[in-house]
């Protein structure tokens, strides 16, 4: 029998969504079983505070329920199972802490309730003896098991709270479709997407989800990319285009060659960047886990200072030991602790969800705070797509036009120089059908220009600048650069043996919406700059079209590093630099925020701290909004949870008993902090509902 | 007998009376009560023995197993400068709080199934601390890289 020959296994990778999935099942395992503890606890308690009715309601009123019933062995009955089956993990969980040095939530509730229990074990056990020593009865079963339930139950909201949390990786992941029509033998076959290798052929009909990432060969459509660079508007697709995989395909059909599978793709590359943010802190959280580091130690020496403090006061055991249950079961060191990262977790889905990848919970942190941002200009504010639009013979030269673009051409075809690939595809088209000459002794001259000898002749393509530098007379060249530059266009003229022969004026297109995200960041109160290598009119002339006031031209590419230093130590706040990731990597790594421009299929550039996938500069003031909401966010925690705790934790201690009689119940003290967490992660939650700003009208 | 709301907890009732203890008893619970946070404070903050140092395998990886139960045992651990270190996690706690554990310094999460080891590999590394915790940062650990010179 012939089966189908499947791929050499070394080439499969797993696709991201299948390590998530065992995670996911336990924390819904332990969801369901913590649900169960839950009700089973909330009966049983409900019956406790039913049952120790009478003695609340004290000894004049008249009692419905049999004696029995309300017996403090029933209670006892009743309560047992409440602390040790449904609260097992509390105490397990303390005591294996203990044994670690280490004090948790589990060591408070743990000794909270315990404390409670085993003080009313002893006055159900020996009543005698208390009543020798002239001390009260009374039996605490339903405060115990009322702590314990609301405190099981904070957790199981929190459990929930928590998952949503991370619903954008969750969604992200589920983007991806099981399966991919790969052509084996010419034939479309069905097949697990962990199945597909670098190579296959894959087939896209309308409607479906491009499985893996790849480059369309055959047929065009329009492609939904939102999902993951957050560009509304669907990107035409023809042979020669990249795809990436899980964007959805709308109206035509395509055959594509896979170029990255499991761990390479664009999708895995968004989770794993997303998990490491998530997986960082910010420089307010080293504040929180000091402070986390120390506090269940601080607050059972306060517990206890509580007890003895009051036993010398009043005398009262029984007094002192509500104290100190108090103390125990209003601390809550987990709202300190989720303070931070829930806000760091809910924001950094948010920006994947807009195609704004942050690297860390620092970059998060500091794009907030930014005072000045640097905008290179080509490929940022503009295509990065230069085209000629003029070719001017000066009046004075000799050659004529058709060997001057021979000359160009051949020169400029050496260069990898953006404007000398519009130059030579100008020429090219002007100057059909001939061979290029051969160019001898070729020499790039940063930010300047290209040389070399062509038959003899020694030709150079560059900026005035450079010109004027080498000492050759451009006065009559003057008048064109004027009115080429005044046009927003970067001048490159052609010197043959000395003398200027012509110029071209190379123009780059501005991206559509340019002045309406420099509009955007200056209404969020930032300090536009752009940076350029271009003359300084040519660059003020696109600065004034994107309402840009600051400039800085003539930067040849490697000082732009040099120019954000400068700026920074002029202090001018901290700087973000916004550039293409390769060109301006170490400008982006010297800035304080480093923003690259994604391209689409290029996600983790390494030098950027924010990447922006889909290269449309409206995603930067997105990004900054998005960070300051997430530090007011992180602020309103940290200051809930300090607050609470400072106020709490005295409050429980009985301070405020002398002066106004308050006294807190150990009850109302642990649902203080079963909810108190749950409220943490709930305000975190709400940057869920995080969405940018509208793009100001520019003025142009 | 307690109420459910704070306001009803006045002095008025009985269960707030004072009683006349004999001095003694007052400085003996004051004793043990000082005694007993000095010594929590000691258990719970103080440093008990320098930590567990990893294990060198053949091929130049220092390796170290973890039990995750209640805390990380060891959860001080003592590594080499500049040689790669593999840890691998080994959860018995059911607690879904420490189901996850994060190096923020590597800005690495590693979720840990129950019952199971899990193994993360983490780069050379320069001397110095770095912390671990779960994902709540209830429970933490911390790596002390130092000198490999120093250290025999």
């Amino acid at each position: 029998m012939n089966a189908p020959s499947p791929s050499p296994p070394c080439c499969h990778a797993e696709g991201p969504a299948a390590s998530a999935d065992g995670m996911e099942r336990e924390l819904a395992r332990e969801r369901t079983l913590l649900r169960r503890k839950v009700s089973v606890a909330a009966v049983l308690t409900v019956l406790v505070v039913l049952s120790s009715l009478p003695h609340m309601l004290g000894e004049g009123h008249h009692s419905f329920l049999p004696p029995w019933f309300t017996s403090p062995w029933t209670q006892l009955l009743l309560t047992t199972p409440v602390l040790f089956w449904c609260g097992r993990d509390f105490f397990s969980g303390a005591l294996s802490a203990f044994r670690q040095h280490s004090a948790d939530m589990n060591t408070l509730v743990a000794a909270g309730t315990g404390i409670a229990y085993l003080t009313s074990l002893f006055s159900t056990a020996f009543p005698q003896v208390l009543i020798a020593e002239g001390l009260p009865t009374d039996v605490y079963y339903e405060t115990a098991a009322v702590i314990l339930t609301l405190v099981l139950l904070g957790r199981l909201l929190e459990a929930r709270a928590r998952g949503q949390t991370s619903e954008a990786i969750r969604r992200l992941l589920q983007l991806q479709p099981p399966t991919a029509r790969v052509l084996r033998q010419g034939e479309p076959v069905d097949v697990p997407v962990s199945m597909v290798v670098v190579g296959d052929l894959v087939q896209v009909r309308p409607g479906e989800k491009i499985p893996v990432d790849g480059d369309v060969i055959e047929g065009s459509s329009w492609v939904e990319e939102s999902m993951l660079t957050g560009e509304p508007t669907p990107v035409a697709k023809a042979a020669g285009d990249a795809v990436i995989g899980a964007s959805m395909n709308r109206s035509g059909s395509f055959t594509f060659r896979v170029s990255r599978v499991g761990g390479d793709t664009v999708l895995a590359q968004i989770v794993e960047l997303v998990r490491q943010a998530q997986s960082s802190r910010t420089q307010v959280q080293r504040l929180a886990d000091q402070v986390v580091g120390w506090f269940v130690p601080v607050v059972i020496a306060l517990a206890i200072a509580a007890f003895v403090v009051w036993f010398l006061i009043s005398g009262n055991a029984v007094l002192a030991m509500l104290f100190l249950v108090s103390v125990l079961v209003i601390a809550c060191p987990c709202a300190l602790g989720l303070a931070t990262p829930t806000s760091i977790m809910v924001a950094s889905g948010k920006g994947a969800e807009n195609g704004l990848i942050f690297r860390s919970a620092e970059a998060l942190e500091t794009a907030g705070g930014l005072h000045t941002i640097v905008l290179d200009k080509t490929g940022t504010l503009t295509r990065g797509q230069p085209e000629v639009t003029d070719f001017e013979r000066l009046p004075n030269g000799l050659l004529p036009a058709g060997t001057l673009l021979a000359l160009t051409a051949a020169l400029e075809s050496r260069s990898e120089h953006p404007l000398a690939e519009a130059i030579v595809t100008y020429a090219q088209s002007q100057w059909k059908n001939h061979e290029l000459p051969a160019v001898e002794g070729f020499e790039a001259v940063a930010g300047r220009g290209v040389q070399g000898s062509i038959g003899g002749q020694h030709v150079r393509v560059g900026t005035p600048r450079w010109l004027e530098e080498l000492g050759i007379d451009s006065a009559a060249l003057q008048p064109l650069v004027e009115r080429l530059e005044a046009a927003a266009c970067s001048v490159a003229a052609v010197v043959v043996d000395g003398r200027i022969e012509a110029c071209f004026g190379v123009a780059d297109p501005l991206k559509p919406t340019s002045a309406a995200a420099v509009a955007a960041l200056r209404r969020l109160g930032l300090q536009v700059v752009m940076l350029s290598g271009d003359a300084q009119r040519t660059a003020e002339v696109v600065a004034a079209q994107v309402g840009i006031e600051r400039v800085i031209a003539e930067v040849r590419p490697a000082d732009k590093a040099s120019m954000v230093k400068r700026l920074q130590e002029q202090g001018e706040g901290p700087v973000a630099m916004v550039g293409d990731g390769i060109n301006d990597a170490p400008a982006l790594a010297q800035a304080d925020v480093g923003i690259a421009m994604g391209t689409g299929t290029d996600v983790a550039i390494a030098a950027s701290d924010i990447t922006l996938i889909s290269g449309n500069l409206a995603g930067v003031p997105a990004a900054i909004e998005l960070s300051r909401a997430a530090m007011a966010n992180i602020r309103q925690n940290l200051f809930f949870a300090f607050a609470y705790n400072v106020a709490g934790i005295p409050i429980a201690a009985g301070l405020l008993f002398p002066l106004t009689g308050w006294l807190l119940s150990p009850m109302i003290a642990g649902a203080a902090m079963a909810f108190s967490s749950v409220s943490v992660v709930s305000n975190a939650l709400r940057l869920r509902n995080f969405r940018p700003a509208p793009l100001p009208v520019a003025a142009s | 007998m307690t109420n459910l709301f704070a306001a009803n907890l006045i002095h008025t009732e009985p269960l707030w009376r004072a009683i006349d203890q004999p001095m003694a008893l007052k400085v003996l619970v004051a004793t043990v009560g000082v005694a007993l946070i000095a010594w929590e404070l000691w258990w719970f903050l103080g440093r008990h023995g320098g930590g567990v140092a990893a294990r060198e395998s053949a091929a130049g990886v220092q390796e170290i197993t973890i039990t995750v139960d209640g805390g990380y045992a060891p959860s001080r651990i003592q590594m080499k400068a500049g040689r790669p270190l593999r840890l691998s996690f080994h959860r018995i706690d059911p607690s879904g709080c420490v189901a996850q554990v994060i190096f923020p310094d590597f800005h690495k999460t590693l979720d840990l199934p129950l019952e199971a080891t899990t193994s993360l590999e983490l780069p050379p590394t320069e001397v110095g601390i770095y912390p671990f915790h779960c994902g709540m940062n209830m429970v933490r650990g911390v790596l002390e890289v130092v000198d490999r010179s120093a250290k025999s």
